[in-house]
Order: C-alpha cells, then structure tokens, then sequence
C-alpha cells in the first residue's frame, strides 16, 4: 500500500467519529483538507491531528444543534439543561447527606455492626444514584432531542412536565422510594435516617428527616421549586410560533435526508447488481 | 452583541473577498495571522458547520482536483455584515489603546 492510501484508511478511521450524516455530506471534503494538509511521506495520522478529529466529531455527536436564529429554541435547550442540572445538584447534595450520616454515626459512637454500614452506604447509593439518576437523564435526553427539532420531543417533554406538575401538587401520588428503614427498624439506637425519595418522571425529593432545616428545604422545595420553573418556561418557548417554525423546518429537513439515504441505497445496490447482468 | 472568537474571525475574513475551499481557507487564514493561527481541519470543519447553521456562510460550488471534492463556501449578506461589525469593533478598540499608549507617553507606532 503507498504512503498515502496508509495515511488515508487512517483518517477514514478517525472520521468515524463523526455523525453519520455529516460525515455522508462532508466526509469526502474533509478527507481532501486532511489529505492536502499532510506532508509528503507521512504514513498515519498524528496524534494532534487525531485528537482534533476526536474532540471535533464527538463534539459534533453530542451537541444540540441550533441555529443562533431559532432563538426561542435555543432558550428552552438552555433552561432544559438548567433543569438537568439541578436534578444533579439534589443528586449531589444526597450523596453528600449519606456520606455525612454515616460520618455522624461513627461521631456518635452508635453501635452500628459492620455490616449495617456497608448495607447503608452501598444499596442507598445505589438505590439513590438510580432514583436520581433517571430525571437527569430525561432531561438531558429532552435537550438533545429538542435541540435537533424532533416535534415527538416537545410533545413529550411537555406531557412529562405536566406529569411532573401534578406529581408535585400532589395530585398524582408518586412512586415513594424508602431507604434504609431496615437499618433503623433493627436498631433502636440509631436515630432515623430513613431517606425518603419521591420519584417524578423529572424531579426528585428526597427528604431527609433528623439533619435540620436546611437540606429537606434544598431537597424537598427549592431544587425542585426551581427545576419546576425551568421546566415551565422550556415548556412556555417550544410552543411559540418561532419555535414551531424551527421544528416544522427540521422535520422537513429530516424527511428530505431520509429520501436522499434511502436513493442513495437503491443507487448503490443496483450498481452491485450491474457486472452480473453483463 | 458578544465577541467574535479569534478562529471565527479569520475564517470570515478568509472568505471576504470571494468564496474559498477547506484548505484554501486553512492557508489564508495562517497568511492573515502571519503564521500565528493554524487551523485543524476538525477545528475548521466544526467552526463551519456552526457558521452555516447561523446562516452566515454558505456552499457556494463543488469542484472535483485530482480526485478529491472542494466544496467552495461564501459569506452570506448575514455574514458580510456580522463581519464588518465585528471589524469596526476590533478597530475601535485598537484605536483607543494607541491613543491612550500615546497620551501616557508609550510607544505607539
């Protein structure tokens, strides 16, 4: 194989990184640049040049990508993010929790066996890390289908939020997740440190009764207070007139690749047929 | 209106005075910032798509050298305009640190 056909497989190994259909549209372009750009008897793709391809085609796979003139998209993708974060941040503060009640535990000299430790820390994270885990990633899941145009998304996201809505004025009983109540039950000496998760398709309360009035009014209220506000003002942008144009431009802009991929098939596929009939 | 990145700038620039190709945009832009800026075709290629998204580019013709496809892009009257803007900008700005530097006695020229 000469020197360039080696340099070449590399880089058509590297684009893969890249979604499938900008490589369809850009592949055989950025091959040529790749090409152009590489000095005389260079055999495989450099590790700088590698990493650029990397990055960039990842980047490419998971940004949403809309356009600076679908503002009001743009806007709801961001608050819906914002959603995403705060689901993290109650994940986060109660990891933290669980890792201070067990700290207390061992400050107070409860005669927790062994065992009971290590069945608080590993199944309630577990259980917690799950729990809380799901709305994070409905709401990533939203942003990144909705940045893309997809009206199924909208309509979705829009469904769950008012899922969501009821969950939390109490309408809809939620799925209620208790942890830890075999330690307490087993043990009297142990104060309660039943953590309590009520589960939304996008918000997640855990309370924690016994640590104070700060973390139960972070958890239980001001996390989900504000993700709830995000989620209505995502909700509030996607049905603007603006934002139905950019997803009715997007689904037309899909169905023309569609077309374009399926005649792009049949053409391949009756050229392999070609030499037989010959 | 938020400041222009240094790479988007140059490759605007690039595309000025007439529609240019990836590589031909990748040579121009390392002339204009006398050697300092060299684009990395997955650098270059993501700062495209972001722009044609915008709206400030677009493909302008496809042409097939030895084998291989360039696809030629220009600026759009969006693009032309966001340009000019960002320029004056830049320019204003320059302007007013060389007449401070002279006012304070430093060297301007």
């Amino acid at each position: 194989m000469t020197d360039q056909a080696h340099l070449e497989r590399g880089y058509r190994r590297l684009l893969a990184w890249y979604p499938r259909a900008f490589r369809d549209e850009h592949g055989p372009e950025i091959l040529a640049v790749l090409l152009a750009c590489a000095p005389d008897g260079q055999r495989r793709p450099g590790l700088a040049e590698s990493a650029d391809l990397i990055r960039s085609g990842l980047w490419m796979r998971l940004r949403p990508s809309v356009p600076r003139s679908a503002r009001t998209v743009r806007a709801a993708v961001q608050l819906i993010c914002a959603g995403a974060a705060a689901s993290a941040a109650s994940l986060i503060i109660v990891l933290a929790v669980i890792v201070d009640i067990r700290v207390r535990h061992a400050v107070l000299g409860h005669r927790l066996i062994a065992a009971q430790v290590s069945q608080v820390t590993t199944s309630v994270i577990v259980q917690v890390l799950v729990s809380c885990l799901v709305p994070v990633a409905v709401w990533l899941w939203m942003a990144r289908a909705n940045g893309r145009g997809r009206n199924w998304a909208r309509i979705l996201f829009t469904v769950l939020f008012g899922l969501t809505t009821l969950t939390l004025a109490g309408v809809v009983p939620p799925p209620v997740i208790n942890i830890a109540s075999s330690v307490v039950a087993s043990n009297s000496i142990v104060p309660p440190s039943v953590i309590t998760i009520s589960v939304g398709p996008m918000v997640s309360m855990p309370s924690i009764p016994g640590l104070g009035p700060v973390i139960p009014v972070l958890t239980g209220l001001v996390v989900p207070a504000l993700t709830w506000l995000a989620g209505a003002a995502a909700v509030g942008l996607l049905w603007l007139p603006a934002s139905s144009a950019f997803f009715r431009s997007q689904g037309s802009l899909q169905a023309r690749r569609r077309a374009q991929r399926a005649e792009l098939e049949r053409i391949r596929s009756s050229r392999a047929r070609w030499p037989r009939q010959v | 209106m938020r400041a222009m990145q240094e790479a988007t700038f140059l490759i605007l620039t690039s595309l000025a005075s007439g529609a240019q190709h990836g590589y031909g945009i990748i040579t121009d832009v390392q002339d204009i910032s006398g050697g300092r800026v060299r684009l990395r075709p997955g650098t270059l290629y993501t700062a495209l798509d972001r722009l044609r998204a915008d709206e400030l580019i677009v493909p302008d013709r496809e042409e097939v050298v030895d084998g291989r496809l360039r696809r030629y892009y220009r600026l759009t009257p969006a693009g032309t305009k966001l340009l000019a803007a960002e320029a004056a900008r830049l320019q204003a700005h320059a302007a007013a640190a060389l007449r401070r530097l002279d006012l304070a006695g430093g060297t301007a020229t």
